[in-house]
């Protein structure tokens, strides 16, 4: 039992960061249509971002705020000004193509320019273990279920409980409606983007220490975070939360019990059959979009 | 084809379109050189066939078309193109067509979110306001908007509409989906909110129930205005059903 409680633990610890990685694509997905498939390089460009910082002299802290303010930017709004913005009026498909398109350059960009060898990333907690109830946790888990959820929930706050967040989500169920109010559309699709973009560095700074900073490391965190979007229901925030928390328990399971050569295949399978028999996902509601 | 004349005015016009060509598309004008008015204080009927441009005239007036030529006109200025959040400002609501609250938010949200542009600490006593009027959607306030019936919807929309407290309300379609009696109820506020000194400008296909209630009616065709008349005189117009079924008004004599 305890070694299932350690499993489920750490699952969820690792799930959440996916689970972070996830919100970003529901929220872009309800408030803009758009559909990110560069969400992974989202994650691995401020990781490098950090890296570069580090190489300065900044500590790790200094780095992450500093590369927050940079991906808010460059992730949110050049990239709703520069791709988005113009391409978003003839339709999902291109701006699919689009963010395909950004995730290759992204990588090229990083191996060509940095380094194609995978590079030790800090971690923001301290080594060691403790144990509560016979379960042993490391502080790295624990750090991270707390920053993730503390992440999860305040972004939960920020859309229920502000004039702001309201007007964002008003504006995901009905844009035209919301521009009958008088809600700048626009300034509230930019608000989810640059979320988005705080939402990818805060991924990166949990994830890179386990998987290390490497140009080919969105593509595990971003098909990860799609599948949990899609499995908890793309048009729901607390969906994302419970996608990324089932793949991230599921994958400890299925590795420790089955083989851990199953473990990479969990997310795909749970994908499948959701698809299949909730393909609005677990929390979703059938609307007209489809993904 | 040209309208019919128009009764002699007993206010001054608080909204104009002076030969407003708009559209969808470049390509594609539904408004083709329509000049037409509506008086402060009275609700303006706008009615005619399928396509003839009756939502895109409350479209290009609150800023969501914009004009290619011609000029649209609030209060005597030229407002084309003014964006709804600065038309909001400057005293106009409009209620779209069809379904328009936010589902997933309570009626109290959805309430205070149409008072989005105002000061914070202006929306409890605007929100009461409303409130007062509708004591309806009071019972409501907690619930989620969608679990509300339809006509409680629209009571909602309207409700919010007038917390900015409009001078001109645009409303589109408002008795789609509700019953005989609900259409009586939101008429009737229509005409309560106009006797109060609000312009109202209206689009409705159910035209025999809307005409009993409007002041003047604006027959278009073709994007065109066609017959241009005190309410209560085009019920018994020949003209009326024969414009309905994609006929042509009879010259002006």
């Amino acid at each position: 039992m305890a070694e299932f409680l350690q499993l489920v633990v750490s699952g969820i610890a690792t799930g959440a960061i996916y689970a972070v990685a996830a919100l970003g694509f529901t929220l872009m997905w309800q408030a803009a249509g758009v559909i990110n498939f560069a969400q992974g390089e989202f994650v691995m460009l401020p990781a490098f971002g950090m890296l570069m910082c580090i190489g300065v002299g900044m500590p790790l802290w200094l780095a992450f705020l500093v590369t927050c303010v940079a991906a808010a930017l460059v992730l949110g709004y050049a990239f709703k000004r520069g791709i988005a913005d113009p391409l978003i009026h003839h339709g999902v498909i291109p701006l699919v193509i689009a963010t395909l398109g950004v995730s290759i350059a992204a990588k090229s960009f990083v191996r060509s320019g940095y380094s194609a060898m995978a590079q030790q990333f800090p971690s923001p907690f301290p080594e060691g273990v403790f144990h509560v109830a016979g379960v042993t946790v490391s502080f790295a888990d624990a750090g991270t279920l707390v920053i993730a959820g503390a992440i999860v929930l305040s972004l939960q706050a920020f859309l229920n409980r502000t004039v702001t967040g309201r007007a964002m989500q008003a504006v995901a169920q009905n844009t035209e409606s919301a521009r009958v109010l008088g809600i700048d559309v626009s300034r509230m699709v930019l608000y989810v983007f640059v979320i988005n973009a705080l939402l990818a560095c805060v991924a990166a700074l949990l994830i890179t220490p386990i998987y290390l900073a490497k140009f080919d490391m969105g593509e595990t965190i971003g098909t990860k975070a799609f599948f949990a979007a899609i499995i908890g229901g793309f048009n729901q925030t607390r969906g994302a939360l419970l996608g990324g928390v089932l793949i991230g328990v599921m994958e400890n399971v299925v590795g420790y019990y089955l083989s851990p050569a199953y473990k990479e295949g969990v997310a795909l399978v749970l994908f499948l059959l959701v698809i299949l028999f909730r393909p609005e996902g677990i929390l979703g509601r059938r609307e007209e979009r489809k993904v | 084809m040209e309208a019919a004349p128009s009764p002699a005015p007993a206010t001054a016009p608080i909204i104009a379109f002076d030969k407003v060509v708009a559209g969808y598309t470049p390509s594609l004008t539904i408004l083709n050189a329509t000049t037409l008015d509506a008086r402060a204080g009275e609700i303006t009927l706008l009615i005619g066939p399928n396509g003839a441009g009756k939502s895109t005239v409350l479209k290009t007036l609150f800023g969501i078309l914009t004009p290619t030529s011609g000029e649209v006109r609030f209060e005597g200025a030229c407002v084309n193109g003014v964006p709804p959040r600065e038309l909001l400002a400057r005293g106009i609501a409009f209620v779209p067509q069809g379904r328009n609250l936010f589902g997933s938010l309570s009626v109290r949200h959805n309430l205070e979110l149409g008072g989005f542009t105002l000061p914070r600490r202006e929306l409890p006593s605007r929100i009461d306001e409303v409130l007062a009027r509708f004591p309806r959607i009071r019972e409501r306030l907690d619930n989620q908007a969608s679990t509300m019936s339809g006509g409680e919807q629209k009571q909602l929309e309207v409700g919010r509409a007038l917390l900015l407290r409009p001078r001109v309300l645009l409303i589109d379609e408002p008795s789609i989906g509700l019953s005989p009696k609900l259409v009586q109820d939101v008429m009737t506020l229509l005409r309560a909110l106009a006797d109060a000194g609000t312009t109202v400008l209206m689009v409705e296909q159910n035209v025999r129930t809307a005409l009993k209630y409007a002041d003047r009616a604006l027959v278009l065709e073709m994007g065109r205005l066609a017959l241009d008349r005190p309410a209560a005189t085009l019920l018994d117009d020949p003209d009326l059903n024969r414009l309905f079924l994609g006929g042509h008004a009879r010259p002006a004599a």
